[in-house]
């Protein structure tokens, strides 16, 4: 089974919201490196993953084995990451309507808003897909829809087939429906924002600057949607420069007045900026 | 309290230390008397002088070692600046001396731009400042920058206008002449965001092997940030990065091919109400020892300079 030569690798850092990928294995562990990459990009920036697996108990202690040491290790108990069976999100679709899924997808989209996350992708093991549909045809109906949704949604997801499940030209008819191959590995991201429930806000590691401030106010303006009480633990916090202290500084001018933004355990460096600029606000809270 | 907003910008030629304290001393005395707020920043071995003449006046006067009011130069805007806030609505005097004989080319050509820069930074402020300089040993350079960067000169016989004074724009123009990276530059392309971190870690390894200290390379590698983003922001490809040895600093020089700050004033103050925008220069001049923006036919240049001890 040939995977077309012709689809591109993603680069997991450049990948818009709203990106349709697909990527092939014919191993667990294949699986588990392509499932690995996306996931810890997704998480890393902040976003909600939500996993759909084929076996739910499988896939939980498989994604538990690979954040373990990392630092989203806390994401599947904070909510960040959510593991979904297959028949659970799929269940209707064997009748030939899409609207069930499609309402499911707007459902998932509009939770992950309210949960405080910027926004949603999606790890999709599509195992015997295939069989639940009746035909590759229905499935390349689907994955034709489900581009047009997540596309108007903002969703990113990452297709996972089985190659074993795979007959013909089955896998290059189904890579023609996605945007690019996801790859099986990614190099580790600048910083990581990832969610905290307690002190509600984010952990941010890492370097911040002109090349990923965008994504780090876009993912606290998520938490603020929420509560606009947020804290940001920037004990491992290596760098940041003062285009992103600046913006930080606009988001709490911004915010309600029984709003905050707490700089918990900033680097010497931020302090520095601070006090060299004068960029405090009363709302910009920085601790201890 | 009537509020005289008008700065004056004042120096005097002292001869001998004794003239100095009697001068410096009745200065301040002055602004004591006039329940004006007083600082002094001069060389730590004039400050106990100044105490001593001072007297009782001395506890109303806020005194500074120039050795950390002028680290680096531009700090003594910030200090300013920051004292002028905490009171807006009172006259602030200062005297402010540094030992220039320690001062490399390029910290002499920053010394000029910041007499200069007095004029149009503080123009619109209630403060009255007073530049001494040493006549003794003061070479013609020095005495002619403080010819044309202050509006009145002081000597034993009193303060006048003084008729040499420069238009501070012409004083900056006249110090933009910028050259190309040498040749044994280790030079770096950075064109998009993602290059701004490889530059980081690209200043780090050749400022440590220059022998910069720790904390210099945390300045720098900020410093570095700073304008790399502007460039990125608002100048033009190809946009490069040149590190080299450039005698008594060491050189983290930005290029690129876009015109420049249209506004030769730029990053000389902090913006005045907080903004998303134009920290960068100011910031950098804040960490660097000396910085020097310039232009020529291939683009824009900034050198932003690190003292090298030897």
């Amino acid at each position: 089974m040939a995977i077309p030569p012709e689809l591109a690798t993603a680069n997991l850092a450049d990948v818009a919201p709203g990106t349709h990928l697909c990527a092939f294995y014919d191993s667990d562990e294949q699986l588990a490196r392509i499932a690995s990459a996306f996931v810890a990009r997704g998480l890393a920036a902040g976003d909600r993953l939500l996993y759909v697996a084929t076996d739910d108990d499988a896939a939980t202690s498989m994604l538990s084995s690979l954040l373990g040491e990392h630092p989203s290790c806390h994401a599947l108990s904070n909510g960040q990451l959510q593991i979904q069976a297959f028949g659970d999100v799929y269940g209707d679709v064997h009748t030939g309507d899409f609207a069930p899924i499609e309402a499911g997808f707007r459902a998932a989209a509009e939770q992950t808003r309210k949960s405080g996350f910027p926004g949603l992708r999606v790890a999709a093991e599509m195992g015997d897909f295939a069989r639940f549909l009746g035909s590759c045809e229905e499935v390349l109906r689907w994955e034709q829809r489900s581009t047009a949704i997540q596309r108007e949604l903002g969703v990113s997801s990452v297709c996972q087939y089985d190659l074993r499940y795979l007959e013909g030209d089955d896998a290059a008819r189904v890579a023609a429906e996605h945007a690019a191959l996801s790859p099986d590995r990614d190099d580790p991201p600048m910083a990581t924002f990832l969610a905290v429930g307690e002190p509600w806000g984010l952990k941010v590691a890492g370097e911040v600057d002109i090349a990923n401030r965008d994504a780090l106010i876009r993912a606290i303006r998520s938490r603020a949607g929420v509560s606009p009480r947020v804290h940001l633990d920037l004990t491992e916090l290596t760098f940041t420069d003062v285009g992103t202290l600046s913006r930080l500084h606009s988001l709490a001018a911004a915010l309600p007045h029984d709003g905050h933004l707490v700089l918990r355990r900033p680097p010497d460096l931020l302090r520095r900026i601070l006090a060299i600029t004068g960029l405090w606000h009363q709302r910009m809270v920085v601790e201890p | 309290m009537t509020r005289t907003a008008l700065a004056t910008h004042t120096a005097l030629v002292y001869g001998g230390e004794d003239q100095f304290v009697s001068s410096v001393g009745a200065y301040l005395a002055e602004g004591v008397a006039r329940d004006e707020r007083v600082l002094a920043v001069v060389p730590r071995v004039k400050l106990e002088r100044l105490r001593d003449e001072l007297g009782a006046d001395a506890q109303r006067v806020d005194f500074v070692d120039a050795r950390d009011g002028y680290r680096p130069q531009w700090n003594v805007f910030r200090a300013v600046l920051n004292s002028l806030a905490e009171a807006p609505d009172r006259r602030l005097r200062v005297v402010a001396e540094q030992d220039l004989a320690v001062r490399s080319a390029a910290e002499i050509r920053d010394y000029q731009r910041l007499e200069a820069m007095v004029n149009v930074v503080f123009r619109d402020h209630p403060l009255t400042l007073l530049c001494p300089y040493d006549a003794h040993g003061l070479s013609s350079e020095l005495f002619d920058i403080s010819r044309q960067t202050h509006s009145d000169v002081m000597d034993a016989t009193g303060c006048r206008p003084n008729e040499q004074f420069a238009d501070p724009a012409a004083i900056l123009l006249g110090l933009s002449a910028v050259t190309a990276a040498p040749a044994n530059a280790v030079s770096l392309r950075a064109d998009g965001p993602a290059d701004v971190s490889t530059a980081r870690r690209f200043v780090r390894d050749h400022a440590a092997r220059a022998g910069l200290d720790a904390d210099k390379i945390d300045d720098l590698v900020l410093a570095v940030t700073e304008v790399l983003t502007n460039a990125l922001t608002h100048g033009r490809p190809p946009r490069s990065l040149h590190l080299y040895d450039g005698g008594a600093t060491w050189v983290c020089h930005v290029h690129d091919s876009g015109a420049g700050p249209g506004d030769p004033f730029t990053g000389f103050a902090p913006p005045a109400v907080p903004s998303d925008h134009g920290y960068g220069l100011w910031l950098a001049r804040q960490l660097c020892d000396a910085v020097d923006v310039g232009s020529d036919a291939t683009g824009t240049h900034v050198l932003l300079h690190a003292r090298i001890a030897r």
